[in-house]
């Protein structure tokens, strides 16, 4: 398997500004595809699907709309866990208020509505810039978080003020509740995933993309060459909070069932999507899943490390994460600022010269 | 050759009028009561002395800042409180005294960025891509792309414009604002710290651009030979007054401007 | 005067009190801030982390305890006994210092001239770090701190202004925390204190020097990295004096922490570069909070002084960019 581009010429823009130039990455990009979608469904367990592969696919999803957000628009967040917040809650409504109404379906439509939410807490960004607006979004995270708390129409006034996700089929199979096979909700989660990590590569890569990127990169001249900031910062809030809506939806619906917004939906998850963004890289559809996927993994492999192999209290093992995360970032943002996906970039740079660096 | 370009710069139609503009900021005038046209297919110069409130007139042209008194007409209609990218949409595009590329994208992007204002997909087809906004993309990939080739960027097109030596950023800078296709263009200080070659190439562009695409421009520069060759008409600032207007010829003899240069004393 | 009134009057000096308490925490932001143009978000976890540190000096408890029970297998909770509270202020203060410095070398160093949004996530990374190093030296658990400060109702003050009330209703006094009137009294010592030293001595001349201009402050001979630890001590500092008033109020734990979040809308509220913008901002919001959770907060149900400062913060932003006392910004291309 080599990675060469030689040979692999371009006849036309259309071949030259496809998402993998290079035909082996689009060959390897492809099995990556296929195998996750037709081979890993038949060994998945109970402990890979809610450990490792949903949760993967849902902060994902989170952090893909927080890097358009803050890696190609530019505007730093701290209110991912609030917009989540509103995925669920909107999913929890819609479920209940129209039982029938088909799950895929309930997802896309709390990203709907998280998407209005967004765009009205995005407003603020047309007049605030940087630290503070970052704070601004705080107002968001607090205040979802208090609402869905304070009313009890959003959690239908049950008892205990959590909101639990009822029993939902699709093709007649169960994919929320108790008794959803690990393959099913793994199958709606990464064909969800799949297709809107797609629909954000084709929104970075065109005209819409350009704008965000632009107003990121040095926003009064976007301004002046004829960007017009509403609509590039509204729309990148929309579209952000439109698919931090979907992880919350599936965060709720097909992950844990049940959930109650202090803990869930609190300032850490914004923290969390964050870093997953800078580790994984700013302004990078790929790093949006390194990052995850390496933010997710961590704490499991930390996790059997500390607790499993050595023994140690459950607390010490958290502290340590804790404090690695921490350490991590700190580590990327020297070494890397631009993330994983960056570090990948320059391997490829390598791989494309070798075995002649010269 | 048309009709217009026939004609000598101070007979033809208006493109846009300056009247009577005042800008302050808190209490510094920035501007004074300047008026002045700039007419179809002519390259207008503004010169002054630094802090002459050159780029602020610039500014005011294109929305940036929004003087206290005046008007600005352009293409005949009067544009009170515009916005910079209403500006850009009608057709006045602009370069930047300090390079103010998007550090973070290639050439190519924004080159391409420059031609968003003619671009029409919404997002969601954007979201869709493949089909109109793939097809509108390519259109105008290939317009980009003679751009390319008229300034000889080829080679750079896929580079992050942050690498880029700062003569071609400023190149790049110019086919950005040249892909918004506009009908005038305000050039600020184009050729601001480049040697005598690279000056040259860039001179060469500017008339080209003129002669080729018919634009009108309107720049500001400091090296005084560049202006002379380059402008059909000059206005001359100083202390945010005007202080001459003219061919460049009748600039050079006004003693006013002799006195801005060489530094009498102001009264 | 009617019992209304004296609820009101009551409410307001406690607003004022919790004001100062929020203060004293947007002032250690405001300093690096200021001298470094970063936003420190680890401002909190450290308050949070020298609070730790000075309870564990006074209880005599043995650092990594936990964690060398889990790999040593040697249980050693306590030395025996705990040092007397001036000491363990000292050590705690060495400590921030030594902090300060490991801060400047392994992370500030390598993260000059990246862009302010870096230098702030680095911070976020800097309070998961420490709030992990926190409680793996000195454990989770709730702990209380008592250094000698006073605290509690003041019956003197309940006795003067029961009289105020009109004869024969019942109002009982007012409650005022001694604690907070304290804590009142040391931010403002620290607020002259600090602006003496900024302005009066050769070191606080180089510090502004350096806020104002990094490249012009290196120019004429400033050292950046020497100044880049003092202000950071400086900070560690407040974080300490931070971490002790809110400590004895409410107990150290990690709760601690999240007073940071408190500071932020103040921040915002006063711009980050003022420190009397720091004092007025927090007393604003500590006021408004209060206020607002006795006026409003019945209307809609109650507990929202977790976002109120951020609604109010935000508002006035959209209203005034510069906060209370930024100049107008101009821009320029």
């Amino acid at each position: 398997m080599l990675y060469r581009e030689a040979g692999d010429f371009k006849t036309s823009y259309r071949a030259d500004q496809q998402t993998f130039p290079i035909r082996s990455e689009r060959i390897l990009f492809w099995a990556f595809i296929v195998a996750a979608f037709a081979v890993v469904p038949f060994f998945i367990n109970d402990y890979w699907e809610k450990s490792v592969l949903i949760p993967f696919l849902v902060w994902s999803m989170a952090a893909l709309g927080l890097n358009i957000l803050v890696g190609y628009c530019g505007q730093v967040s701290l209110g991912t866990g609030g917009f989540m917040a509103v995925g669920a809650y909107a999913a929890y409504k819609l479920m209940t208020a129209f039982p029938e109404m088909n799950i895929l379906l309930v997802i896309v439509l709390s990203g709907g509505v998280t998407a209005v939410v967004g765009m009205a807490f995005g407003l603020p960004s047309l007049r605030i810039k940087g630290f503070y607006l970052a704070v601004a979004t705080l107002a968001a995270q607090f205040f979802l978080v208090w609402v869905f708390n304070k009313f009890p129409w959003f959690y239908n006034y049950s008892a205990s003020g959590q909101i639990t996700a009822p029993e939902r089929l699709l093709f007649g199979v169960p994919v929320t509740g108790p008794n959803s096979p690990p393959w099913a909700t793994y199958l709606v989660a990464l064909t969800v995933v799949f297709v809107f990590a797609w629909i954000g590569k084709n929104l970075t890569r065109g005209r819409i993309g350009r704008q965000w990127m632009a107003i990121r990169d040095m926003d009064i001249a976007a301004e002046i060459i004829g960007v017009e900031p509403l609509r590039a910062k509204i729309s990148a809030f929309a579209v952000s909070s439109f698919y931090i809506g979907i992880a919350g939806a599936m965060y709720f619906t097909i992950w844990f069932g049940a959930v109650e917004p202090t803990e869930a939906f609190g300032i850490n998850q914004s923290f969390r999507a964050l870093f997953m963004v800078i580790i994984g890289g700013l302004g990078s559809i790929l790093g949006s899943f390194l990052g995850a996927g390496f933010l997710v993994l961590l704490p499991v492999l930390l996790k059997n490390l500390m607790v499993g192999q050595l023994g140690w209290a459950t607390d010490i093992a958290s502290h340590f994460e804790i404090m690695i995360v921490g350490a991590l970032i700190i580590f990327f943002l020297i070494v890397e600022p631009h993330g994983l996906a960056q570090l990948w970039r320059l391997t490829k740079e390598k791989l494309r010269l070798w075995p002649f660096p010269h | 050759m048309s009709l217009v370009e026939t004609l000598p710069a101070s007979q033809r139609d208006i493109l846009l009028k300056v009247d009577n503009i005042s800008l302050s900021f808190g209490g510094v005038k920035a501007i004074t009561n300047i008026s002045f046209d700039i007419r179809v297919g002519e390259i207008r110069a503004i010169i002054g002395p630094n802090g002459a409130g050159k780029t602020s007139m610039l500014n005011v042209i294109n929305g940036f800042y929004h003087p206290q008194e005046g008007t600005i007409t352009f293409e005949g209609v009067p544009r009170p409180r515009m916005r910079p990218h209403h500006a850009a949409t009608h057709g006045v595009a602009r370069t930047f005294q300090n390079i103010a590329l998007f550090r973070g994208m290639s050439t190519l992007d924004n080159i391409m960025t420059g031609r968003g204002t003619l671009m029409k997909r919404n997002l969601l087809w954007q979201a869709l891509w493949t089909g109109p906004a793939e097809r509108e993309e390519i259109e105008h990939r290939e317009a980009v792309e003679k751009i390319i080739d008229f300034l000889e960027i080829q080679h750079i097109r896929k580079t992050p414009v942050g690498r880029l030596p700062y003569g071609l950023q400023k190149r790049v800078e110019l086919g950005r604002a040249l892909a918004a296709e506009p009908r005038l263009l305000l050039l600020d200080e184009p050729m601001a710290g480049m040697n005598r070659e690279e000056k040259e190439d860039m001179s060469r562009f500017i008339l080209d651009v003129n002669s080729q695409f018919g634009t009108t421009i309107a720049l500001i520069e400091h090296d005084m030979g560049v202006v002379m060759d380059l402008s059909d008409r000059v206005v001359v600032l100083d202390y945010g007054k005007k202080i001459g207007d003219g061919t460049p010829d009748e600039v050079r003899a006004n003693q006013d401007v002799i006195d801005a240069y060489l530094g009498v004393p102001h009264e | 005067m009617s019992p209304d009134f004296l609820y009101f009057i009551e409410t307001v000096l406690n607003g004022l009190m919790s004001g100062v308490m929020y203060s004293l925490v947007a002032l250690g932001f405001v300093l690096i801030f200021k001298a470094s143009g970063i936003f420190n978000f680890a401002q909190g976890v450290m308050a949070l982390f020298a609070a730790l540190t000075l309870v564990g000096l006074l209880t005599g408890q043995v650092p990594f305890a936990h964690l060398i029970h889990a790999i040593f297998g040697v249980e050693a909770q306590h030395w025996g006994a705990g040092m007397p509270a001036l000491l363990a202020v000292i050590g705690t203060m060495v400590v921030m210092i030594a902090l300060a410095f490991l801060i400047e070398r392994i992370v500030l160093k390598h993260l000059v001239n990246q862009e302010p949004i870096i230098l702030f996530m680095a911070t976020i990374g800097l309070a998961y770090f420490l709030e992990g190093l926190g409680d793996l030296m000195w454990g989770s658990d709730v702990k209380a701190l008592d250094i000698g400060v006073p605290s509690g109702g003041s019956f003197w003050w309940e006795d003067v202004t029961r009289e105020w009330a009109a004869e024969g209703s019942d109002y009982f006094g007012m409650y005022i925390d001694k604690l907070d009137v304290t804590a009142a009294i040391v931010a403002a010592v620290l607020v002259v204190a600090l602006s003496v030293f900024s302005q009066y001595t050769r070191m606080g001349r180089a510090l502004r020097a350096v806020a104002d201009d990094h490249q012009a402050a290196l120019s004429v001979g400033i050292s950046l990295r020497t100044i880049w630890v003092i202000v950071w001590s400086i900070a560690g500092f407040v974080a300490l004096v931070a971490g002790i008033m809110w400590g004895s109020k409410s107990g150290v734990q990690f709760s601690l922490s999240l007073i940071a979040l408190k500071a932020l809308p103040v921040l915002i509220l006063g711009g980050f570069t003022s420190i009397p913008g720091a004092i007025v901002g927090g007393l604003i919001i500590g006021v408004g909070e209060k206020l607002a959770e006795l006026y409003i907060g019945p209307l809609v149900g109650g507990a929202i002084e977790n976002w109120f400062a951020y609604v109010v913060a935000l508002v006035f932003l959209l209203y005034r960019p510069q906060g209370l006392f930024g100049d107008k910004i101009i821009e320029r291309i």
